[in-house]
């Protein structure tokens, strides 16, 4: 090993990296011409613009994904057949989160640095929103949340802490929290206990419920509360934990295939003989009522980020029918709220003209889009999409495959959705 | 009082998931000496083979439930002859890197044949009730589980104490030399060891899908789980492996109830206690 052959073989490695990167590199990493030179042609702002998505696309949370894929799938090719933004082609991909907030940071990260992502979407965990959240100032590109839930995304990081990068599209926690007690103030139910998902979303939604629910109704009492890690395959202990206390309603934060899991073991635990009503926040999630069927409960109360019968428009109509046709399904709600989020990045690119971030946040700010799930006004001081879900009792309907809701309760968003400066509850 | 027994049933059925894991798990470590990581995946082969016949025979479970593990058996066959062999002699790590490359393996292959997404089946007919025990309703099934685990439990001491394969068995594990110079054909044997220990890890899985959603990664928290059950019960002991399912199941249910905060851990932390004071389990025998 001599010195020289040390030098011999730096040489060539440094060499041969450089002309990798240097000739190689740029056909590779960006096989379409830059930006710059985009503007000088037929005066497009840049092509294609690429929209960065991800999701939970695996385990018992995966029907999530695959729904969201579904939303954005079918606004990605009616944009694009009908002209794209402004003449640019929309290009999506779509990446694991896991419910995983750092695997969904280094996703974000990979997205803006590697892939050339103009904007970001998507996100189930409420968790994983915030561990994006965090890091989008400094990435720079406007992000539109489909999903994940809680207030902290909306009212600490972009309110307080300024973020103005971070948006959302879909309704918050006030929906699983705040308007569930307000629903459930009619109940005679006093006794109310949790089985909770023991993460960020679960602790929040029950915090809101129970808060609302003690100053409409003085009279309840919180009796119990067990909380299941993600990936609990059995809530035996849970359900039993929960029961010795007597209670006449549970709240249950459990969502997607986790929720299937809990209620049909709970089921089997007799639990729906004992109480009086049963409420989950995500039980409208197609999954849930897919993977239910008949088993579901009509004790059960539930809503979720958009119900496809609801409202009763024809731009809502013609959604579910275009999505039915293209896919042989009824819209999940993150289906619905992906699919807007799309739409929302085209408003907002026709009415700045550009794909510059600042540009984007201010086209963004106030506006009002109509949507499937009605007309959506993103407020300007938190950036979050103000619009109303109902919610609902399950019923089992010959018209369709699956379960749906029954005595439909909408509250106006104004009544439910807490405003800035958000003191505490 | 009620509501603590009523909890410890609920414990014991959760716990004869882990020993069926576990009992593989340690037996095969027992005899062949390897740590095989890809266990819970054998339990998640299980679960998704047992499903898939279940679908394909008339959605009879009983019959599902008889071919999926035993496909597994042959899963471990192919494993054990063509891949483990050649590791025996090796360090651990090597087995760790072996046997964690099947865990992706199998992995991805539920993900290409049956998708990313968890499946659920409804319960076995006749088993899909409930009864009336300690004045609340208890699942008929977990009831079935409870009685399958020591139903196992005396099967293998069957075979191993009163059959003349399992004295093979126990004679190998103690000197290989030996038992081969007696004319013992021992790679034959450990085959066949390593497949009755994916057997039945695949049982446990195949006996989960009534309640519990079949989905990829599902052995990755088992195999955690498992592993944990036969340091404490000492590695290459079945009584250990048996007694430290049941443990971990108890604790489990009644950290839930009363240290939720702490549930979690409370596994590892009786595993590092177990291993400073017995460090070779509670039933394991010293090594010499």
């Amino acid at each position: 090993m001599g010195s020289k052959e040390v030098g011999r073989r730096d040489f060539l490695k440094y060499g041969i990296s450089l002309v990798g990167t240097g000739v190689l590199g740029s056909q590779l990493v960006y096989p379409l011409d830059p930006v710059y030179a985009q503007t000088e042609k037929k005066g497009k702002i840049k092509d294609p613009i690429r929209i960065g998505a991800q999701a939970t696309l695996s385990g018992p949370f995966g029907g999530y994904g695959q729904f969201m894929k579904m939303g954005a799938q079918l606004a990605v090719d009616e944009i694009n057949s009908s002209g794209g933004i402004l003449g640019s082609k929309v290009e999506i991909e779509f990446r694991d989160e896991e419910l995983k907030p750092d695997v969904a940071a280094k996703n974000a990260r990979y997205f803006v640095d590697d892939w050339g992502a103009d904007f970001l979407t998507g996100l189930d965990a409420s968790s994983s929103a915030l561990g994006v959240g965090a890091i989008m100032g400094e990435l720079d590109r406007v992000l539109i949340v489909t999903h994940g839930a809680t207030e902290k995304l909306t009212e600490n990081l972009v309110y307080k802490q300024g973020i103005k990068q971070i948006f959302r599209i879909s309704v918050p926690v006030y929906q699983d929290g705040i308007a569930a007690a307000i629903v459930a103030k009619d109940f005679p139910a006093k006794r109310w206990v949790t089985i909770g998902a023991d993460y960020e979303y679960g602790h929040t939604a029950w915090n809101f419920f129970k808060a609302t629910l003690k100053k409409l109704r003085p009279d309840v009492e919180f009796v119990e509360e067990a909380w299941a890690k993600f990936l609990t395959s059995d809530f035996g202990a849970h359900i039993t934990k929960v029961m010795a206390a007597n209670p006449d309603g549970i709240y249950s934060t459990q969502w997607a295939g986790e929720a299937v899991t809990l209620i049909k073991q709970a089921k089997l635990f007799g639990v729906f003989d004992k109480i009086q009503t049963w409420m989950t926040p995500m039980g409208a999630a197609m999954d849930v009522l897919e993977g239910l069927g008949k088993e579901y409960p009509e004790k059960a109360w539930v809503t979720c980020r958009y119900w496809f019968q609801y409202p009763d428009t024809p731009e809502n109509k013609a959604f579910v029918d275009r999505f039915y046709k293209r896919w042989n399904k009824y819209p999940h709600y993150v289906s619905e709220t992906t699919y807007s989020a799309i739409y929302a990045i085209k408003a907002a690119v026709e009415k700045a003209g550009t794909v510059s971030t600042p540009e984007i946040i201010k086209a963004l700010e106030g506006m009002t889009l109509m949507t499937p799930a009605g007309k959506r006004y993103i407020r300007p001081e938190d950036h979050q999409a103000v619009y109303q879900v109902p919610w609902g009792r399950i019923t089992h309907n010959p018209e369709y495959p699956f379960p749906t809701l029954t005595d439909l309760k909408v509250i106006p968003a104004e009544e439910y959705f807490r405003k800035p400066p958000f003191v505490e509850a | 009082m009620r509501t603590f027994l009523f909890q410890g049933l609920v414990g014991l059925s959760e716990a004869m998931y882990l020993w069926m894991v576990a009992a593989g798990l340690s037996l095969i470590f027992g005899v062949l000496r390897v740590l095989n990581f890809a266990h819970g995946s054998l339990y998640m082969l299980g679960a998704y083979l047992t499903f898939y016949f279940f679908g394909l025979l008339g959605h009879n479970f009983w019959l599902g439930l008889a071919i999926g593990p035993v496909f597994v058996a042959g899963i471990g066959l192919l494993m054990e002859r063509f891949f483990l062999r050649w590791v025996y002699r090796l360090e651990v790590a090597y087995q760790l890197l072996l046997t964690f490359a099947f865990v992706l393996i199998f992995n991805d292959l539920v993900k290409l044949i049956w998708g990313p997404i968890y499946q659920a089946s409804p319960m076995p007919p006749g088993l899909d009730s409930s009864l009336s025990i300690l004045g609340q309703a208890y699942p008929l099934y977990n009831l079935f589980i409870i009685l399958v685990g020591p139903l196992i439990a005396l099967g293998l001491w069957f075979l191993l104490e009163k059959t003349r394969w399992g004295r093979l068995i126990v004679a190998s594990a103690s000197d290989r030399e030996m038992a081969s110079a007696l004319g013992v054909n021992v790679p034959r044997l450990y085959t066949g060891v390593f497949m009755l220990g994916a057997w039945l890890a695949a049982l446990g899985g195949a006996l989960s899908i009534p309640i519990r959603p079949v989905s990829p990664g599902m052995g990755e928290i088992i195999i955690i789980e498992a592993f944990i059950v036969a340091v404490i019960g000492g590695l290459g002991s079945l009584k250990g492996a048996f007694i430290g399912a049941i443990l971990i199941g108890l604790l489990h249910v009644y950290g839930v109830f009363y240290i939720p905060v702490f549930e979690m851990a409370l596994a590892f932390i009786l595993m590092a206690v177990v291993l400073i004071l017995r460090p070779w389990g509670l039933f394991g025998t010293r090594e010499v």
